[in-house]
């Protein structure tokens, strides 16, 4: 196995490099120009050409792209352009941790709703809860994110006032004891995480409801009840067990989005996480935040399908690498 | 039958009871679990009533007036540096007056004047009968935040960090007068002279009116003893940058970038005095409807350019919230290529545009459009059509006695057929075989260009006119105007408040790089050039009034309408004055009103 995944990570890394090797041209080709903030009345016509050669953007293509590899291979994505030219890892570092917060709380809830729901409906398959939770589920799992966050603001910090509208802390929070302060924090995520929990243990709840009926109906199950086991342990140890083998690859691909984030979530509840930056980093052409965010989500995904391949041997014996 | 109906509704108590305790278990838990909300609240109330919060679109740039270019970064850095001068915008008279210490360049009209210049760190200024250089005395009792005087010196470090082209200071143009710009490099060594720590002098190389040499000797320092040491191509990401030192009514607590920067009120400032408010935070929230809900509940207290349609149920909502306005400074329009970009482009060649290149027809167009109903149905009464560039509010060079050309279809039709332009079997207006058909461009998010795109539609279809609409992300949407490939094209300017419009109308394609419509007139080239050779704004006032004569005429573009900037508030702030210079202009005065629980 060890053979297996030293063989992938080797194959990986001459992918990643094509991917940000056709990132760097790609996002060169795209019109728009990082100086153009620049360009406006009141500001000297020769700052935007300062800056544009401050960024190294005169220079041929082919020279900025040789500058620039031989940057990244020292493992320097650069300084950015659109946030006070701080370097590309510290933009980062910044967002992530909250990034990574938010999205471990989702993938936890989502997971644990999601499998809870899922066996509830497949044991009770057809009853009116399973009903009740399958049309709960695909209400939920096809509304937008952004609207059902705003719909959450709109009931809970607006009608109710229970939970603030956004932001990570209340103003003054820097005063509280540690204690009041993550719970302070853990209160402004509490409407995020639910609407991203939501969303997604709906759709996780559907895939654990389809493969556990199919697990049900095995024989080694009705063995099972046959033996006289009680319901509880067929249903959990023995059936749920491998009903989870499909939810193990949607682990795997959750991977990239914890580190990617949630873009509309990020906006609405004014975090400034993954998403946020990768997109004001495209809308400002902010090249080197660009590829160093395509660089975090193109590894995350090769390893996040690494890992779900891995964890599908770990979970399956019958799966050899 | 009584009897059962009794037990029926114990039955019901019973079980709403039940329901009920359920309930409030539930709310007990949420609150227990929110613990903060329930058992902080009296404690956030003591901060909330000391700190105001300003919610904002973005975060700050820099904190650093050398390379600073958002306005949100010029608000935060006002409080926290000093100033040489103070300056105001005389809502009378609609010109900026400077002041000093024991000087002021105009008098203070009736009502104006509501700021004491002590935040200027001149006591004085005279210049020169030559108006070629300008000598200012500066206050001994002025000190930077950690306890160094503030000096000349620190002035004429700052100009020189200013002019470093490796810098690249967006505010570089403000040394184009200096003595060797003319050259193109600002020879330092005689531009600004320091004989003495209170003295400072800047010369110029060619006379300069006293009002722009003020304005533009008034750059903001920064301390040359912290900043002396830093290499000009480090000085952009220098650590010093993060924490700002000034001397101003505030300094910087902390800022966690993309989330907060926290003020505090400098208690040793003199500069005028420290921050009434011992705290501000500048929140960023980047969407508009949580920003919104943010003042809605009393997190926010301040969110600036709220839209029209959001007002009443705002207001209904929460009674506490007030709408005050500022302008008129910004304006959108609609450009029509003068000349043929296409030709231009390609060859250099300058020839009318085959839609747009003559006056009538431009002037048709504006007729065309109904700017009224626009105004009416988006904007209301905070919209004023707009004839020219030149803003109402600068009252001094305002040309009251132009008229707008008014919502008038057949006058348009009539101005078209007279330059040839006829309707083909479909409808459609037809000069020489050419449809009169264009696609009119914007850019994607502004919900009021949308608006007022859809109605110019309709009006020009009305009078036989095709126009598509088509919305092009921003950066694209630039990109196309600056390299002029768009022929028809709405947008928008903010003026600045000296009037210097050579920019967008000079006649050198190549010089005038706002000029996208290609308009070309001689005379407004030398008028501009004439007022600015006057020594006193107001006497370019008859330039002005030409200039606006013939704007009018000529329509170069069509002017829609006046934006009033609109500005949520909350009712615990007291004391804010909005002035056009900026929506924060006196919030070191602003006070906020105790809440109840504070007063028991």
């Amino acid at each position: 196995m060890l053979k297996y995944i030293l063989n992938r990570l080797l194959i990986a890394v001459p992918l990643i490099f094509g991917v940000l090797t056709l990132t760097f041209f790609i996002i060169r080709l795209a019109p728009g120009d990082p100086a153009a903030f620049f360009i406006q009345p009141g500001i000297s016509p020769n700052v935007a050409e300062q800056i544009r050669a401050q960024y190294g953007l005169n220079d041929p293509l082919p020279v900025q792209y040789f500058k620039w590899l031989s940057n990244v291979l020292q493992g320097d994505f650069g300084r950015s352009f659109s946030r006070a030219q701080q370097p590309v890892v510290d933009v980062i570092a910044e967002a992530l941790p909250i990034t990574v917060t938010i999205a471990a709380l989702t993938l936890v809830a989502n997971f644990t709703f999601g499998i809870l729901i899922g066996v509830i409906s497949a044991v009770r398959q057809n009853s009116f809860l399973d009903r009740f939770l399958t049309v709960t589920a695909l209400f939920f799992y096809s509304m937008p994110e952004f609207w059902f966050a705003l719909m959450m603001i709109i009931l809970f910090a607006l009608k109710f006032s229970l939970f603030p509208a956004s932001g990570l802390n209340e103003i003054g929070a820097e005063s509280f004891g540690p204690v009041d302060f993550v719970l302070d924090r853990l209160w402004h995520l509490a409407l995020p995480v639910t609407v991203l929990s939501i969303n997604g243990a709906a759709g996780i709840a559907r895939y654990v409801r389809g493969s556990m009926l199919e697990v049900i109906r095995q024989d080694y199950i009705r063995t099972a009840r046959a033996k006289g086991l009680p319901e509880k342990v067929v249903i959990f140890k023995h059936a749920l067990r491998n009903a989870l083998l499909p939810v193990v690859t949607l682990m795997g691909s959750s991977l990239p989005f914890i580190f990617s984030g949630a873009l509309f979530i990020e906006v609405i509840f004014a975090f400034p996480g993954m998403g946020r930056v990768t997109v004001e980093a495209i809308f400002a052409r902010d090249y080197p935040l660009i590829i160093a965010n395509t660089f975090i989500s193109g590894s995350l995904i090769v390893l996040g399908n690494l890992a779900a391949d891995v964890l599908y041997a770990v979970v399956d014996p019958r799966i050899k690498l | 039958m009584k009897v059962r109906v009794e037990r029926d509704s114990s039955g019901l108590h019973a079980s709403s009871r039940r329901l009920l305790a359920l309930l409030l278990a539930l709310l007990a838990l949420s609150v227990s679990g929110c613990g903060r909300k329930g058992g902080g609240s009296s404690k956030n109330a003591a901060v909330m009533d000391s700190t105001l919060v300003i919610a904002m679109l973005g975060d700050a740039d820099y904190l650093n007036p050398v390379l600073a270019s958002t306005v949100t970064s010029g608000n935060i850095i006002g409080l926290i540096y000093p100033s040489l001068l103070q300056s105001e915008f005389d809502t009378q008279t609609g010109l900026v007056n400077y002041m000093a210490l024991e000087k002021k360049l105009r008098p203070i009209t009736p009502g104006q004047g509501k700021k004491a210049p002590d935040a200027a760190i001149a006591r004085s200024w005279s210049m020169a009968p030559d108006h070629k250089s300008i000598t200012y005395t500066l206050r001994k009792d002025a000190f930077w935040s950690d306890g160094k005087p503030i000096v000349s010196a620190d002035f004429k470090f700052s100009y020189e960090l200013y002019g470093n082209p490796v810098i690249a200071s967006a505010r570089q143009q403000y040394l184009s007068e200096l003595v060797g710009a003319d050259k193109g490099k600002v020879d330092f060594s005689r531009a600004i002279e320091t004989p003495d720590d209170t003295t400072l002098i800047f010369r110029f190389y060619k006379p300069v009116p006293e009002h722009l040499a003020l304005f533009h000797t008034s750059l903001t320092p920064l301390p040359k003893h912290l900043w002396k040491d830093v290499k000009p191509e480090e000085f952009r990401h220098s650590p010093l940058n993060l924490e700002p030192v000034g001397a101003g009514p505030y300094t910087m607590r902390s800022w966690q970038k993309q989330q907060e920067i926290v003020l505090g009120s400098n208690r040793k400032s003199n500069l005028p005095k420290p921050g009434t408010i011992p705290s501000i935070t500048f929140r960023v929230v980047p969407d508009y409807t949580v920003r919104l809900t943010q003042l809605q509940t009393g997190a926010a207290d301040v969110v600036e350019n709220i839209k029209p349609e959001d007002f009443t149920a705002l207001l209904k909502a929460n009674p506490q919230i007030e709408v005050k306005t500022v302008g008129l400074r910004v304006y959108d329009y609609v450009g029509w290529s003068n000349i043929d970009h296409e030709a231009y482009r390609k060859s250099g060649v300058i020839k009318p545009h085959p839609l747009f290149g003559s006056p009538k027809v431009r002037l048709a167009l504006t007729h065309a459009i109904d700017r009224e109903s626009i105004i009416d149905g988006y904007l209301k009464e905070y919209g004023v059509v707009c004839n020219t560039d030149i803003s109402p509010s600068l009252k001094w060079a305002y040309n009251p006695k132009i008229t707008a050309h008014g919502y008038d279809p057949e006058k348009a039709t009539a101005l078209l057929k007279a330059e040839g332009w006829l309707p083909g079997p479909d409808g459609i207006l037809q000069k020489n075989g050419r449809k009169f058909s264009f696609v009119l461009y914007t850019n994607a998010g502004n919900a009021r260009r949308n608006y007022a795109s859809v109605i110019i539609q309709q009006n020009l279809r009305a009078i036989g006119i095709e126009c598509k609409l088509d919305v092009q992300e921003s950066n694209v949407f630039f990109e196309n105007l600056q390299s002029r490939k768009l022929d028809a094209w709405m947008a928008g300017w903010s003026i600045g408040l000296e009037i210097d419009p050579l920019d967008v109308w000079g006649s050198d394609l190549n010089k005038s790089r706002f000029n996208f419509t290609g308009y070309r007139n001689p005379r407004i080239d030398q008028i501009c050039e004439l007022a600015k050779q006057k020594m006193e704004a107001t006497g370019a006032r008859a330039y002005w009034q030409e200039y606006q004569d013939i704007i009018h005429r000529d329509q170069p573009v069509t002017f829609l309408y006046w934006i009033k900037e609109t500005h949520g508030f909350n009712k615990r702030i007291e004391g804010a004055e909005l002035n056009i210079s900026g929506t924060f202009y006196n919030v070191d005065d602003w006070r906020l009103r105790p809440s109840a629980n504070i007063a028991r």
